[in-house]
């Protein structure tokens, strides 16, 4: 709504008032209880919901906030709606009088300028009070859903210009009053939804929401409300002073990394995220100044909650991964994020895509930042795809179907000191299951020709990244196709002297006279036997790539992940045998000798 | 009847239980890592001489001998499985590396890959394509397969999985394929994946065949080893081994897909438990088993362990076969304890057994549970621990503890005592984790079954946190996995593929699907030397609504006759779909008024009923109060105190005793806390119940 409200929403909080003084091994025993009534409800989300988004791909998350709007509880799910939810339920905070809010209700809130991420990212929370009538604690839990009412099914629309395209947006609304289900809003969400199915996907975060708040008012009752505050403000302390050590054994100093998107969706070029990493003593600082802030922008608006959730994520990547994610993270790092840039927009900015880009470019930035002072966990937790191709028609009832192109894939996986890049997808997203041929063909009239990794497809390095994939896929019945297009020109960054990823590029009508490559965006229609191509950039490298263990090079040749070309140009590696014999060797002379011709060329460059 | 015997490999210890009539005579003895057959035979003739018999002479009064091998579990521990290749449809070289993008800890970015099984040089692709109907999109092209071939035999494959995009619908490709590998590369052992695991998606399929294809020449080896023991000691039937699913079957049987057998370690215990539960009168069942190393959790429900196919990650790798579930959590006896960031933690590293925890006195130092038990005069000193087999020490407990309250800020048995309270924090958490992920089961609704060497020392105490009110320990629990392998009957549960809405099934299909699966088990329980009327066949579908990954199984005929197929024209369509939204609600919370689910498979779970110790129950006994043996200082929970200590030996049914109280038995150690009342049933099993 206003810069004036993000300030409050985002302002420290202190700790809750309690008499109690608890031992670090009762309030661990609260914590892990906390985390179990999380992961029950999450559970509970992901067997009842209907979309696969949620029951197969696990893009939900619960957990626990509390009555200070701290996050108590980071839980179960996916580590960019673990850092949102408690901006929205400060909102509802704030309006506890005025809303009414009381025991044995549960809230709704998606509203990106309330302290949301992107509309699709629903909150549904519910409201803890003791015996007494105090407020304790919200259980929350998120999941993405398919459709939010708005111009576009999905509710990604590339031309947007404000929030209302994009679908209905609500600050906090009231699901259930008292324990009663408000039967006249909920029929409101459901026919403001394109889905069937998201009715019982809300039926399931309500029943969720509601029984984890049963579980969480027997263990205040069991514990005494004040051990309960008391356990939280231990673990939120704790995480603190843990995330503290680790800044204090990072080296003084400021450390600054810039990162471009190719273009926004109407083609503006090089859309700027500039991040300043500010060390000292125990301190860190993450200065988004000199993020892009022109006001002409499309698509590329990241809401300001999100944007502290990336930062948070990169963060998070960056230390022990044994310290608990909560509000203790927040209170340790000051995020700094200029009001009206791209990271924390003016009010009536459309949401959808900025959860793409720039939010990915903000997690980017701040590991090339932090690359310099924690090398040893410098690797990216992003998605540098634009947005995946989702192709999309009717069946012969006149249904419509979207594959929304999720699709098993290897990409954006960098090396890290001492570890090839590996997997699909970086570590952030490995609660998500992607897409399996066998289930999108017997559901959608599309062929998937090819999902293999390219050779020479990552970054080279020391450690190298993976390989990114080709997707190559036919849709079998005339379809409309959407794309977005970005890490063309501006690939995901390599660390420490590894070189970049490949850039990804797409093609729509592949093999076919009226083939074409998708620069910025795409609304096609296919005919039926269109194929498209989509070539994802792989993980970037880490180090440089002279220094790999010529032996390790080696082996890459033979699984193919490098080419015999690239081990000679890129990793100075210069091999004997065949690759068709599997006799491949090392010449260490020639391997040597040629690192040093190398080495010289870099030295006078 | 002839004699049967169980037989259950641990890491430490082989156990027998020999079922001679209505007796069962339980026996121990060390197992032989460098060839496990060696402690089974070891095991066997001491049976014999106990029952007067040469082995030759026991052997050939045995009915069954049915043995648990944790072969394929240890192949997967120690990754020294076969050299294996991959063969797939060309453009999807590399899904099994991708693993639907599924990572173990999404926070380490410094989490390392798993080990591959078929690193990318030996995944090579064919040229072919079948779609989701079974047509055949591009033909195989037999001399794509012969390069492939002769490539892994270049790199000396000795294993080759084929997985095809759907060959559970149309395995023509990968029979075709199978017959070039076998003039290709003579003696490899081939794994196609629609008779390894024969329904989609492709990951889950090409993830089962790949590890089957790496396991299946050392299971395959190491059963064919004992069996010719055996033979060659005048063993005339059949060896039963146990599968992850519950049941038993024959090494022909296993031979087909030997995958079926890994996770089964864990297995016997469940089955074991609900068949003693049952028998109590408690078909509902949280069972806990604490060993040396683990906390292994499961449920039994209405008497039953159930066996389920779904996203089961062993070892790193995911395995589709239907298993008995069985959540282990990483706190076990040896668990060691230590402070990290500030904070108490307890496991999951173990000292295991060798050095084992401080109190083994065979140079552990690091302060494990085993040790924290001691410092809380829960474990004796006096007498002798693990059957007797040597005493435990306090030298260098109380040292090690005092290092952790130094970093905690208070005394040595503070410490121990958080350790403690840890570690049951942490088995109430698992717990809670594994009802919720089971459907949703809430713990106070179950019975507590403790078994393993550790389990009764923590079984009420997790009781009461968890909300139940009855804990029981049978005075066999040491052994149960041996005594479940006896319990469980040959079964054989397989699918097919079959796509089609609920409402348009097509029934000459339905009953050619079944009819096949029912050839299938007749002829190995032939095998077996067990007759077509003794199988009883349940015939299941596996239904979905069209989007969701996770298909429901439920029974559309339960206990049927084989190749009785009557059912099926009884309005099999509008039953399923009953059937269906039943299990939908219960399950989900839901149905979509608007959609219809679709069938994608065909199941027959068979099996056939083989004798089993019959379990004592009830309380008939008159009731006395037990006398202590001594009296020892120890912490229940509540501080130390003078706690009575009683003797296992020492009780017969009917006595009872009112915590707090210990109860050392010879394997084991029983803890009644504050609170409980222990009675000793008929069969001299303990039941603990909430006062």
């Amino acid at each position: 709504m206003s810069f004036e409200l993000n300030r409050k929403l985002a302002a420290k909080r202190s700790a809750l008032p309690t008499g109690a003084n608890i031992d670090p091994v009762s309030a661990s025993i609260i914590r892990g209880a906390f985390e179990t009534i999380c992961f029950e409800a999450a559970t509970h989300l992901g067997r009842a919901a209907s979309s696969p988004i949620i029951n197969s791909s696990n893009e939900r998350n619960a957990a626990i906030v509390d009555a200070q709007g701290r996050l108590a509880m980071g839980a179960i799910g996916t580590p960019h709606l673990t850092f949102v939810n408690q901006m929205m339920v400060r909102w509802a905070l704030m309006n506890m009088e005025a809303y009414d809010i009381g025991p044995g209700d549960v809230l709704l809130s998606n509203d990106p300028e309330y302290g949301g991420g992107h509309l699709p990212d629903y909150c549904v929370y519910a409201p803890v009070f003791d015996d007494a009538g105090e407020l304790i604690l919200f259980q929350t839990l998120q999941a993405h859903q398919g459709d939010t009412g708005g111009k576009d099914p999905g509710g990604f629309t590339l031309e947007a210009t404000d929030i209302y395209t994009e679908g209905v947006s609500y600050p906090c609304l009231k699901l259930v009053h008292r324990g009663e289900k408000r039967r006249d809003v909920i029929h409101m969400l459901e026919r403001n939804n394109r889905f069937a199915t998201f009715g019982g996907d809300l039926a399931a975060m309500i029943g969720g929401v509601q029984q984890a708040a049963v579980k969480l008012q027997t263990m205040i009752r069991t514990q005494g409300s004040d051990m309960v505050k008391a356990a939280i403000n231990h673990a939120i302390s704790h995480s603190e002073k843990r995330m503290r050590e680790e800044v204090s054994r990072w080296r003084d100093g400021v450390y600054e990394a810039t990162v471009l998107i190719d273009h926004d969706t109407v083609g503006t070029r090089d859309v700027k995220v500039h991040v300043e990493c500010r060390i000292k003593g125990d301190k860190l600082t993450v200065d988004l100044t000199g993020t892009d802030d022109r006001q002409t922008l499309v698509g590329v608006w990241n809401t300001f909650a999100n944007s502290r959730s990336y930062v948070m994520t990169q963060v998070g990547a960056a230390i022990d991964p044994s310290i608990d994610k909560n509000e203790g993270l927040f209170d340790a790092v000051e995020i700094i994020i200029p009001e009206g840039c791209i990271a924390q927009p003016p009010p009536g900015k459309p949401a959808a895509l900025g959860s793409f880009h720039p939010a990915c470019e903000i997690t980017e930035a701040v590991c090339l930042a932090l690359s310099q002072v924690v090398p040893e966990r410098a690797a990216p937790q992003l998605y540098k795809i634009g947005m995946p191709n989702a192709v999309m028609g009717f069946d012969a009832n006149g249904m419509m179907w979207m594959d929304q192109g999720v699709d098993c894939r290897s990409m954006d996986s960098s090396a890290v000191q001492g570890i090839d890049g590996w997997g699909s997808c970086p570590v952030s997203l490995g609660n998500l299951l992607l897409s399996e041929a066998e289930d999108a063909e017997t559901r959608f009239p599309i062929l998937n020709i090819s999902r293999e990794m390219k050779t020479d497809g990552g970054g080279a390095g020391q450690w190298r990244g993976a390989p990114g994939s080709l997707n190559v896929k036919t849709v079998l019945a005339p379809t409309m196709a959407v794309a977005w297009m970005v890490s063309a020109d501006h690939p995901l960054r390599g660390m420490c002297g590894g070189d970049d990823a490949i850039p990804y590029t797409n093609h729509f009508e592949v093999g076919s006279p009226n083939e074409y490559k998708i620069e910025r965006t795409a609304q096609a229609q296919l005919p039926a036997g269109a194929t498209i191509a989509y070539q994802h950039g792989g993980g970037a490298g880490f180090g440089p790539a002279i220094l790999r263990d010529p032996e390790a090079v080696k082996e890459d040749v033979l699984d193919e992940y490098v080419s015999l070309g690239a081990a000679r140009e890129k990793y100075g590696v210069v091999l004997t045998g065949s690759l068709e014999e599997y006799d491949l060797a090392v010449d260490v002379e020639a391997t040597a000798a040629l690192r040093r011709d190398m080495r010289g060329a870099l030295a006078a460059e | 009847m002839g004699f049967r015997v169980g037989i259950d490999i641990g890491g430490t210890f082989t156990d027998f239980a020999f079922l001679k009539g209505a007796d069962v005579i339980v026996h121990k003895n060390l197992s032989t890592p460098e060839d496990r057959s060696i402690g089974v035979m070891n095991g066997l003739g001491k049976l014999a001489e106990k029952e007067g018999l040469s082995l030759r002479d026991f052997l050939a009064q045995c009915d069954a001998i049915v043995h648990a091998t944790t072969v394929a579990d240890n192949t997967l521990i120690e990754m020294n499985g076969a050299l294996t290749g991959l063969i797939t449809t060309e453009g999807f070289r590399d899904e099994i590396e991708y693993r639907r993008g599924f990572k173990e800890d999404i926070w380490d970015v410094r989490l390392a890959p798993p080990k591959q099984i078929t690193p990318r040089r030996r995944r090579l692709t064919v040229s072919e394509r079948v779609l989701f109907n079974g047509e055949v999109h591009k033909k195989l092209d037999d001399e794509s397969v012969r390069i492939a071939c002769r490539k892994l035999r270049k790199q000396n494959v000795t294993s080759v999985a084929v997985s095809l995009l759907f060959s559970f619908v149309n395995p023509a490709h990968e029979r075709r394929i199978g017959e070039i590998i076998a003039e290709e590369m003579p003696g490899a052992a081939i794994s196609l994946s629609h008779q390894v695991l024969p329904r989609g998606p492709e990951f889950d399929r090409t993830s089962t065949t790949v590890v089957n294809a790496y396991i299946a020449p050392p299971v395959t080896a190491y059963i064919e080893r004992l069996a010719g023991r055996l033979k060659e000691n005048g063993y005339a039937r059949q060896l039963l081994v146990m599968q992850a699913n519950g049941g038993v079957m024959t090494k022909e049987y296993i031979d087909g897909a030997p995958i079926r057998v890994l996770a089964s370690g864990p297995v016997g215990g469940v089955v074991g438990s609900a068949h003693v539960g049952s028998a109590k009168g408690y078909p509902n069942l949280l069972c806990v088993d604490l060993g040396g190393t683990s906390y292994d959790m499961s449920l039994v429900l209405n008497g039953s362990a159930p066996a389920e196919a779904g996203w089961n990650m062993h070892h790193r790798y995911l395995i589709g076969v239907p298993m008995v579930k069985v959540e282990t959590l990483g706190a076990g006896g040896g668990s060691i304890c230590h402070v990290q960031g500030g904070a108490l933690h307890v496991g999951p590293a173990s000292a295991g057994s060798v050095p084992g925890p401080i109190c083994y006195g065979k140079g552990g130092a690091q302060p494990t549970i085993t040790d924290a038990l001691v410092m809380l005069g829960i474990l004796s000193t006096d007498e002798g621990f693990a059957g007797g087999s040597f005493s435990l020490k306090h030298e260098g407990v109380a040292e090690a503890f005092q290092k952790i309250g130094e970093q905690m800020g208070y005394s040595a048995e503070d410490a121990a005592f958080d350790c403690w309270r840890v570690v049951n924090a942490n088995m109430s958490q698992g717990v809670r984790r594994t009802t919720a992920a089971q459907g949703g089961v809430e713990p106070q609704s179950l019975t507590m079954l403790a078994y393993g060497g550790n389990g009764p020392a923590f079984a009420a105490i997790q009781a009461d946190d968890l909300g139940i009110t009855r804990v029981l320990v049978p005075k066999a629990s040491p052994s149960f996995s041996a005594l479940g392998t006896l319990v469980a009957n040959p079964s054989i549960d397989e699918e097919r593929s079959y796509v089609a809405r609920a409402n348009a099934l097509d029934t000459a299909r339905l009953k050619d699907l079944w009819t096949e699966l029912g050839n299938r088990a007749e002829k190995y329980f032939a095998d077996a030397s067990f007759g077509r009327e003794e199988i009883i066949a349940n015939y299941q579908l596996n239904l979905r609504y069209a989007g969701q990954n996770f298909a429901l199984t439920f029974d559309l005929k339960w206990n049927g006759k084989l190749h009785d197929l009557s059912f099926v024209d009884e309005n099999i369509g509008a039953r399923a779909i009953a059937l269906f939204n039943e299990r939908h609600l219960a399950e989900y919370n839901h149905i979509r008024e608007h959609e219809l689910p679709e069938v994608i498979g065909v199941r027959l779970a068979s099996h056939v009923v083989t004798p089993s110790p019959v379990v004592a129950s009830g309380f008939t006994a008159p009731r006395i109060a037990a006398t202590p043996g001594k009296m020892r200082r120890a912490n229940l929970g509540r501080g130390f105190a003078e706690t009575p200590i009683f003797f296992g030996g020492d009780l017969t049914p009917g006595h009872e005793i009112t915590g707090p109280a210990i109860i050392q038995e010879v394997f084991t150690t029983i803890v009644a806390y504050p609170g409980w009342r222990v009675l000793v049933d008929d069969a001299g099993d303990y039941e603990l119940t909430r006062i």
